[in-house]
């Protein structure tokens, strides 16, 4: 069953893959200044924090589920950050550690929801969403945190050996995410619990400790995203992160995986992201205003969307 | 144990309402330090500071020559950025060598805008336009566009100072304070009690008008009673509701509403029509013309906002162009923005649009924006 | 669940309100929690149960839940739509942009709802007949949606709207026009859910598709003919949106989608499909009205609003939980 998932996946990223050389030749040809290294560089480091929170996302949304949240705990963790170094005086590091791992704790909170109380996890994150941002703004009072030390800044606006240390970063798990889900034992429980809940229970698999650690890990990431946020902007709003679940689904729902569960692969994830950084940048740089770029991003979903089913037409529907 | 959960939800929520029952000062305004005006007309002495604004790095000579401009305020679709986004394409026609487009996010979010700058700085622009989201946040990405020699000229928000080489400043914060407060008394009276309507807490001029306002008022006006503060983001329909909610709380308490951004006040002039109070509840605030015309023919408000945001994005783009040429460098003391005549320049390096303008019945018929 | 009911020892018509009040137990909850909130506010301040705040609660939020009427039936059949908020405001400035222009103000009120059903007809189709999930779908036709609203109006708000075009202001003894809308069309619907064959056939889809397809029911037909359905409901919550104020403003309010489907959600529709009614979405869009206006009455911190929200909705999603768990 997986094999055949894994299998008829390919042939998604397969697509995605074309789709992407296409956009980015095609853009490239539109401006001179798509293309540089400069450019994709830069894009790199600001897909980031998206690209970061999809890679967890896509663990969710395998084993059927979905994460509202992810946005609210971000907004959460960049608070929590400024208010754990500046408010309760904690080292800057250990304020960092603390904002992710609070982060983390949110995340647990929405699994336990999920699966001790049974609560279907849209509803579940819908609610935390709701409650983690209003947390974000109690706790703010709507003031805002700044004047960093200068180290910080490394992590979001610096550069290891040229590129972006987030990239850096992203790039690392990206590679850790790909090689749970696709080589390990957790991964197979995942896709599995995606499959058929029922079955995968019966079969003696952790389905629920599973779960508890994929939203578990969905919260942490985000928090993370949000230290490094911080970073790059060098203040804290309770605000930050509206809009970003919806952006994360869509690369991650872009990359092949199916919003039942069951299938999807962190290359698709990948390729996804990078597919909507390209042409989110590329269309701006054709000089397309951003209504634009929002209604082809649209266009491109469902395209690439029916373009895989039609491909795919070997009855694993 | 399902019962227990569900009874500590409601505690806590029920609690957490109670906590903040305790006595809280003015909401919505910061905490930064304020600096309220004389009651009577004198009026603000500027201080005078040396330049403190940032300047471009190997900024290509383009006296003269046609320069392409991006202007990216907080968010589109508002009325106010609407306006400021006419008076700079009507400044860049004039001009006749400016390249000039708006473009933003659909809602007031700083990491949408910060992208929409990083896209147009890696296009190459020549010059930047903005109304900052957060003055800090988006200080990074102006930063880089001023290292690769792109000019940036700030609006209606400011950034950090250091982040931009001017900003056009309608009008000093406590200015705007004292004007609004001052034609709120002399509608309600010295003893009268007010409710605000703003966007959100977290918006940074909204912010600072109020924090003034409070200060401007605890001086001047200490009989004024400040009821409540509700948040309405930029929503049309969210203000309205909101605004009716203060008018039936409070009933004949109520005797005027403050609408802090150009959505909240044609909605609260809205609650108060549909509400039948026209005449009993005063609406104060910043609005477009446009916008409450209806109010101001039916004499439900009396005056509204306080200065003119074409103007406002024309001087923006005049300042940018002498900018641009070099004919505005840092340490002047005024700059010449076609049909505005010459701007003053305070605090080291804010353009100052020149004093409220007020809409009444008798002019409000004249702008269409 | 019905099966324990049933074995409820008693005479037939306390088992048979047994029943009722199982079958709508979330709406019960919901409408439970509503009656919790107007005595403790009322109590203390009384002027929240002032017939104008009344008005307000319920009049304010009437365009949500005729918007969720049309969500929660896309909901029961099995699917979501996350572009419904999108879709208003296209929808709202058609109808704006139509009055304005001097058209008899019934074609300004008909043609969202025309336009509704034609656009969500097209979603219907990509759905059914394209087999592409309709979160991605909508997901798609959201971004197409609002982009395409930026572009075409540039975010200018549609203002000087004749006078009698303004129908979410009429008044019918003292009550506004959303309020018996949103009434009308939720008992409306309510029963052509209930004893019409497209409402089974929705519950049907949504609850067991290949059951429904063996069971003769074009899966297909209904997956459009929902959408569609829905598409009309959105149009005409398009009109009450417009016309409560003097202006409609042209970019959609933020998170109205997410604000629709938790309505639809928190009212006892299941995300799984297959159960729910539109009873409960129209109680929980009333909820979050009286939880706003409540949450102002009671002084509570504004910071702390957003928080206090969230723990109500999900408290009431748990209490529906332990229902169903202790049931």
């Amino acid at each position: 069953m997986v094999r055949a998932a894994l299998g008829r996946a390919f042939r998604h990223e397969t697509v995605l893959a074309l789709l992407l050389a296409g956009a980015l030749a095609v853009l490239a040809g539109q401006s001179g200044r798509f293309l540089t290294a400069d450019n994709l560089l830069n894009q790199g480091r600001l897909m980031a924090e998206v690209g970061l929170a999809s890679l967890p996302m896509t663990f969710v949304i395998v084993t059927g589920g979905i994460d509202l949240s992810v946005g609210s705990i971000f907004g959460l963790a960049a608070i929590l950050l400024g208010v754990f170094w500046h408010d309760l005086g904690l080292w800057l590091p250990i304020a960092m550690v603390a904002a992710v791992l609070v982060g983390g704790a949110a995340g647990l909170l929405n699994g336990v929801i999920v699966t001790r109380f049974r609560v279907p996890p849209l509803i579940a994150t819908l609610a935390t969403l709701a409650l983690y941002r209003g947390l974000a703004e109690g706790i703010s009072q709507a003031r805002s945190v700044r004047g960093y030390p200068d180290w910080f800044f490394v992590l979001g606006q610096g550069e290891v050996l040229g590129v972006p240390t987030q990239l850096w970063l992203l790039l690392v798990l990206t590679a850790a995410a790909a090689i749970v889900l696709g080589l390990t034992t957790f991964g197979r429980t995942v896709y599995a619990i995606g499959a058929n809940e029922t079955a995968a229970r019966f079969s003696g698999l952790a389905v629920d400790r599973a779960k508890m650690v994929v939203y578990g890990c969905s919260g942490l990431v985000a928090a993370l995203a949000a230290v490094i946020f911080v970073s790059r902007v060098s203040t804290t709003r309770s605000d930050m992160g509206t809009g970003l679940e919806l952006d994360v689904i869509t690369a991650v729902v872009l990359g092949g995986t199916s919003i039942f569960g069951g299938r999807g692969t962190i290359i698709g994830t990948a390729l996804g992201l990078a597919l909507m950084q390209a042409m989110k940048n590329g269309l701006a740089l054709s000089g397309v205003k951003g209504d634009g770029t929002i209604v082809v991003i649209g266009i491109v979903l469902i395209a690439a969307i029916l373009l895989s089913n039609l491909l795919s037409r070997d009855g694993n529907a | 144990m399902m019962r227990k959960v569900m009874v500590l939800a409601f505690g806590l929520a029920l609690a957490s309402g109670s906590a903040a029952l305790a006595d809280s000062p003015w909401t919505g305004g910061d905490n930064l330090p304020t600096n309220p005006l004389a009651c009577d007309n004198t009026p603000g002495v500027a201080v005078a500071k040396p330049y403190d604004g940032g300047q471009p790095t190997g900024a290509p000579d383009l006296k003269g020559k046609k320069i392409t401009v991006v202007d990216v305020p907080k968010l589109i679709g508002i009325g106010y950025f609407n306006a400021t986004s006419k008076g700079i394409a009507e400044a860049a026609k004039e001009l006749g060598n400016v390249d000039a487009k708006t473009d933003g996010p659909t809602k007031a979010n700083i990491d949408e805008q910060i992208t929409f700058l990083d896209n147009y700085i890696t296009s190459g622009v020549n010059g930047i336009l903005f109304a900052a989201n957060d003055p800090v946040a988006i200080a990074p990405v102006l930063k880089k566009a001023l290292s690769k020699g792109i000019h940036v000229v700030g609006y209606d928000a400011n950034s950090t100072p250091d982040a931009r080489e001017w900003f056009v400043n309608q009008a000093e914060f406590n200015g705007i304070a004292k004007a609004m407060v001052d034609d709120m008394a002399k509608e309600i009276g010295e003893d009268g009690a007010f409710a605000i309507v703003t966007s959100t807490f977290t918006t940074p001029n909204q912010a600072r008008w109020i924090a003034e306002m409070a200060a401007y008022q605890a001086k001047c006006h200490p009989k004024m009673k400040w009821l409540e503060t509700v948040e309405a983001q930029e929503d049309n329909i969210l203000s309205f509701n909101q605004a009716t909610t203060l008018i039936n709380k409070y009933g004949d308490e109520l005797k005027g509403i403050f609408g802090m951004t150009s959505v909240a006040t044609p909605a609260s002039a809205e609650a108060v029509t549909q509400a039948g109070k026209c005449g009993k509840i005063a609406v104060v605030g910043l609005a477009t013309p446009n916008a409450m015309k209806p109010y101001v023919a039916k004499d439900c408000v009396k005056s509204v906002v306080l200065w003119n945001p074409i103007d406002l994005g024309y001087a923006a783009m005049y300042v940018l162009r002498a900018a641009v040429d070099g004919d505005l460098k840092p340490g002047a003391k005024s700059v010449k923005a076609g049909k505005l005549g010459e701007l003053q320049i305070v605090n080291g390096s804010e353009v100052l649009l020149g004093p409220p303008f007020t809409f009444t019945k008798d002019n409000i018929n004249n702008f269409d924006f | 669940m019905t099966v324990r009911a049933a074995g409820f020892a008693g005479p037939a018509p306390v088992r048979r309100l047994a029943t009722t009040v199982e079958s709508y137990g979330q709406e019960l909850v919901v409408l439970a929690v509503i009656a919790v909130l107007f005595l403790a506010v009322g109590l203390v301040n009384p002027r929240f149960l002032s017939s104008t705040n009344l008005v307000t609660i319920f009049a304010g939020n009437a365009y949500v839940a005729v918007a969720a009427i049309g969500m929660s039936m896309v909901i029961i059949s099995g699917n979501i739509d996350v572009s419904v908020g999108s879709l208003i405001g296209v929808l709202a400035t058609i109808s704006g942009t139509l009055a304005v222009k001097g058209y008899p103000v019934v074609v300004a009120w008909l043609a969202p709802l025309a336009v509704g059903m034609a656009i969500n007809a097209v979603v219907g189709v990509v759905v059914a007949y394209l087999r592409i999930p309709s979160i991605v779908a909508t997901l798609g036709m959201l971004s197409i949606l609002k982009g395409g609203l930026i572009s075409v109006t540039s975010g200018a708000w549609i203002t000087n709207l004749p006078r009698d075009y303004l129908i979410a202001q009429v008044r019918v003894f003292g009550i506004p026009f959303p309020v018996y809308a949103m009434a009308a069309l939720t008992i409306l619907a309510a029963l052509w859910m209930r004893h019409s064959r497209f409402g089974r056939a929705i519950y049907a889809v949504g609850g067991n598709a290949e059951a429904a397809r063996v069971a003769g029911i074009r899966i297909e037909r209904s997956v459009v003919a929902v959408f569609a359905v829905h598409g009309v409901f959105a149009g005409i919550a398009a009109v009450l949106f417009a016309t409560q104020l003097q202006v409609i403003q042209s970019t959609v309010p933020p998170n109205l989608e997410l604000t629709v489907i938790t309505a639809s959600v928190v009212g006892g529709v299941s995300i799984l499909g297959g159960t729910g009614t539109v009873i409960g979405s129209t109680l929980a869009a009333i909820l979050f009205a009286t939880i706003g206006s409540s949450l102002i009455f009671l002084n509570i911190s504004a910071y702390w609003l957003r928080a206090v929200q969230g723990l109500l909705i999900l408290a009431t999603v748990l209490a529906d939980m332990a229902r169903r768990r202790r049931i």
